[in-house]
């Protein structure tokens, strides 16, 4: 049955090889050329179908693989995004905490000065712009000066041109004086502020800042002034004590 | 019936052959779906079957195709002739035999494809076709083979075997 079935489709296979053959060699002939044309103009149309379906099939396949790609990119820019804010967010951080630090350093400055040099608390510090604080703790070698900005200072000053007598406050930053106020008399911004001498702390005439701001107010027994510090604290290198100069108890 | 089956199956392989295969590009080959469809068909009913579906399929090609009637015709039956060996030697098997069937019946598919182009006065570089060409589609037909055997083994499930009277 096998032998049958194989000398069936081999007698089946060689019949088609030769009307093949033939097949291509008679629609090689020059004259052939017109009835092929014929039977493939006929069948070229659904070629031209199937195409343009293919087309418009691949142009949605195109959309989706588009939809896909801008999903993933979507996604990867989200985890970027929130990469970056976190960033942001820890930059800030680190930022407000080298703020507080930097602050925190321009309180109060150790000094290479100490007890053996004669140094004593109280004595007062000043830098080559002026007024700088006040000798708080002495150790044999060293020295804490706790300066102007130091939110606990307090230094008895007058203005320079209007002669307003008042305090200098640290507040951590921009000075604050608050001014004795006398009727007529205002402080006029660019002023300089220097220390009174008054309580026996500071000796009188050390530079202490400039008015940048004049709050007048009718009502107040106190006006106040907003003062920028002579001194850089930030950028202070080398004080001078005023070993010379003993100031009052406090 | 059975040439309607034929018809119906082969005739949108043709067109998609000549419109969809050669977007399913894989480093350079694409896939031959007529010749699955020839090299499937023979090993679910046998060569005979084959050769018949690889004369309306290869004609259909033909059709569709740029040059001469006839010359995909004769590619596929000798392709669906020797499959039709595989057919016969080997047991039954829904992956390897496919596979294989599919990888031989794509290399002597375009070896007579070849060797008429070399007839015709049109020679081509032997080895680097085969290599660039020739190889890469036979991988591919051999991956698609299993699932076009599936499919038109169902389709050989569903068809009534013709009853030969024999004396």
């Amino acid at each position: 049955m096998n032998g049958r079935a194989q000398s069936r489709s081999s007698g089946l296979f060689f019949g088609s090889v030769a009307a093949m053959v033939a097949l291509v060699l008679l629609t090689q002939l020059p004259g052939a050329s017109t009835p092929r044309g014929y039977l493939k103009g006929a069948v070229a149309p659904l070629a031209v179908v199937s195409s343009g379906v293919l087309d418009w099939a691949g142009g949605g396949v195109a959309v989706l693989r588009d939809a896909g790609r801008l999903r993933a990119d979507d996604r990867r820019l989200s985890a970027e995004n929130a990469a970056l804010r976190r960033q942001v967010a820890e930059l800030q951080a680190q930022g407000a905490e080298n703020s507080e630090l930097r602050k925190a350093l321009e309180f109060q400055k150790t000094i290479a000065r100490g007890r053996a040099d004669g140094l004593q608390v109280g004595m007062v510090v000043v830098g080559g712009a002026g007024l700088v604080g006040r000798v708080s703790e002495v150790g044999e070698r060293s020295a804490t000066v706790k300066t102007l900005v130091d939110a606990e200072s307090r230094v008895n000053a007058y203005t320079s041109k209007s002669g307003l007598e008042g305090t200098v406050i640290g507040e951590g930053g921009p000075l604050g004086m608050e001014v004795l106020p006398k009727p007529g008399v205002v402080v006029a911004p660019g002023e300089w502020a220097l220390t009174s001498g008054i309580g026996g702390l500071f000796p009188r005439g050390i530079l202490v800042g400039q008015v940048a701001q004049f709050h007048r107010r009718d009502s107040a027994t106190l006006e106040q002034a907003d003062l920028a510090p002579a001194v850089d604290f930030s950028a202070i290198s080398m004080v001078m004590v005023l070993t010379d100069f003993r100031p009052a108890a406090p | 019936m059975r040439y309607l089956a034929a018809a119906l199956v082969l005739l949108p392989a043709a067109i998609l052959q000549v419109t969809l295969a050669p977007r399913l590009d894989l480093a350079g080959a694409f896939p031959n779906l007529v010749l699955l469809v020839v090299a499937g068909w023979t090993l679910a009913r046998g060569a005979a079957a084959g050769i018949r579906w690889a004369l309306i399929g290869g004609l259909l090609l033909d059709l569709v195709a740029p040059g001469a009637l006839g010359v995909h015709a004769l590619a596929l039956v000798v392709a669906a002739y020797f499959t039709g060996f595989l057919q016969r030697s080997f047991a039954p098997d829904p992956l390897l035999l496919p596979a294989a069937a599919g990888a031989l019946a794509t290399v002597l598919y375009n070896l007579v494809l070849l060797g008429l182009s070399e007839l015709a006065g049109h020679p081509l570089a032997l080895l680097p076709v085969l290599q660039v060409w020739v190889a890469p589609s036979a991988l591919y037909d051999a991956l698609l083979m299993p699932l076009a055997f599936l499919l038109l083994r169902r389709v050989d499930r569903a068809l009534p075997l013709p009853v030969r009277i024999e004396w």
